[in-house]
């Protein structure tokens, strides 16, 4: 029996959590919360999520971009790194014109963009393409 | 003023271009002396290349060259540094020729022959020239990056809850009609409510804030008693308090004691200071309003029994959106606009604050207003003036 697909949204908005949470729950996805960047980066190892939802603005204007960054890149989340990330703002700015100086741009491009308020089908639309993605690239040698 | 470059900062750069090798040397042999670092260069190409590399603080150039001229190398160098401050030494001391020069961009000129303290003068004129150009570049820059940041969080502060709200019904609309969406149902949709109303906050508070900031409040100057607003602040903002036991207590103005002021303004700015006082306490707390007449003004203390802001937030306090970050703090409601309100209103009418805390114990803000009469002494102050007006409503 295989055991539910495992969604951890990190967004400092409660409402918008509960609301995705719902939404999620009623697909059959299991969801785990965390209302900041540190609480989710320590809530990886705990709920080993097979995607990570993540917020753009947190507590600082960039808090999503450090995170993704950190799974990507860091050492010490190296278990993680496989995890498709999607990022959500409400803001519609793309990296590239957040940063428009950002050498570094490609490591904290996100693998997946979305914008709030979420377009539901679209949005499940992603999150199916970014399973797969994961799924692929990890049945794949290397 | 000492140009004499400090140890740590490098000595400003300077690049001299002319094809003769006499005035080379004495170009060089003067700013050495004077501590700038020199490199030169005999003709407009290497000269131009050298720019590009060293890129100097200052050029001096001699406009009448073999191969590339003096003015072209002027404009090309502008081209890449707009900045650039670039001397022109002219030998036929023809005024058409510098004119020309100065039209293309030069900041100054040096006829032949001059001597080495002319040189000096110049130098030193154009490297301040330099300064203040980089300076005002770089500020250029900063309010650019401040505006689109403060775009970007505004957009944010008002798309958040919208985004929220519309997230819940537009999952509401998908989810099943059972007896569990029925409950989900009803908390949702007081949860949007509430989003809404924190909202509309945020919007009344940001249009509080331009039409300060347009001129169109605080406009009135007229002596205001203060008691009554404090009055009719704290009826107003009881419904807040009474849940936690937060005790509000007043210590009024003496007598006719009245402020000059704008009624409405100073209404909204006890609205502000009060609320907080009340949302950053603990239950049980109290908050303390009290007016008193200091040196001729008049002296509006706000304190209150509660959490208090740590050091380091303090300087931030009265910025647009800033909230203070700890714990007990999260998740009241809020923007971070009402302190940005009440310091433009302490600041219109002429006033001004500060803030006094201790984290764990409380805060206290303190206002000084202008006030109508010189309080020659506190009691005897003349008769009060009538002060019924009713305040006009906002």
């Amino acid at each position: 029996m295989a055991s539910k697909t495992t969604i951890l949204i990190i967004d400092d908005d409660d409402d918008f959590r509960a609301a995705v949470r719902a939404l999620l729950e009623s697909r059959g996805f299991a969801v785990f919360e965390a209302a900041n960047g540190q609480e989710g980066l320590a809530r990886l190892a705990q709920c080993r999520p097979d995607l990570i939802l993540l917020d753009v603005m947190m507590e600082c204007p960039s808090e999503g971009y450090g995170v993704n960054q950190a799974i990507k890149w860091r050492d010490e989340y190296r278990d993680f790194r496989h995890i498709p990330i999607v990022m959500v703002s409400s803001i519609q700015e793309s990296p590239d014109q957040l940063f428009p100086m950002a050498a570094e741009l490609d490591m904290i491009r996100p693998d997946f963009y979305v914008t709030k308020p979420l377009d539901i089908p679209a949005f499940l639309a992603t999150l199916e393409k970014a399973l797969e993605s994961a799924h692929h690239h990890r049945s794949q040698p290397g | 003023m000492s140009t004499t470059p400090a140890q740590t900062i490098p000595p400003p750069s300077i690049v001299v271009i002319d094809d003769d090798p006499a005035m080379r040397l004495s170009c060089r042999k003067v700013l050495d002396k004077s501590g700038y670092r020199v490199e030169t260069f005999e003709d407009g190409a290497g000269g131009l290349e050298g720019v590009e590399r060293l890129k100097p603080d200052l050029i001096i150039v001699d406009l009448k060259m073999p191969g590339i001229s003096g003015l072209e190398v002027i404009t090309r160098v502008l081209e890449t540094d707009p900045a650039a401050v670039i001397v022109v030494i002219t030998g036929y001391a023809t005024i058409d020729t510098a004119v020309e020069a100065m039209k293309a961009g030069a900041y100054d000129f040096l006829p032949k022959p001059f001597s080495p303290d002319e040189l000096r003068i110049i130098v030193q004129r154009g490297l301040e020239r330099r300064r203040l150009m980089i300076e005002a570049r770089r500020q250029e820059l900063e309010r650019e990056l401040l505006r689109r940041r403060f775009v970007t969080f505004v957009s944010h502060q008002l798309q958040t809850p919208l985004a929220a709200v519309h997230q819940y019904l537009n999952v509401l609309r998908r989810l099943e009609d059972d007896s569990e969406g029925a409950a989900r149902r009803r908390e949702w949709y007081e949860r949007c409510l509430q989003r809404v109303e924190e909202m509309l906050a945020l919007i009344r508070n940001w249009l509080t804030l331009s039409a300060i900031e347009g001129q169109c409040l605080a406009q009135q100057r007229i002596p205001v008693d203060l008691n009554p607003i404090i009055a009719s602040v704290f009826e107003e903002c009881r419904p807040l308090a009474d849940p936690d036991g937060i005790r509000l207590e007043a210590r009024p103005a003496p007598e006719g004691c009245l402020c000059l002021g704008d009624p409405v303004c100073l209404r909204v700015l006890l609205e502000n200071l009060v609320s907080n006082a009340i949302k950053y306490n603990r239950p049980g707390g109290r908050v303390e309003v009290a007016v008193r007449p200091v040196n001729g003004e008049l002296e509006l203390t706000v304190s209150d029994s509660g959490l208090g802001i740590p050091k380091q937030f303090q300087p931030f306090l009265f910025d647009e959106f800033f909230r203070v970050r700890q714990p007990g703090a999260a998740g009241k409601p809020g923007a971070g606009l009402g302190l940005a309100i009440v310091k433009r209103i302490v600041a219109e009418l002429g006033g001004r604050i500060e803030v006094s805390s201790e984290p764990g114990q409380g805060s206290t803000f303190r206002v000084r207003l202008p006030a109508v009469s010189p309080a020659g002494s506190a009691s005897g102050s003349p008769p009060a003036r009538p002060h019924d007006k009713q305040l006009p409503s906002p």
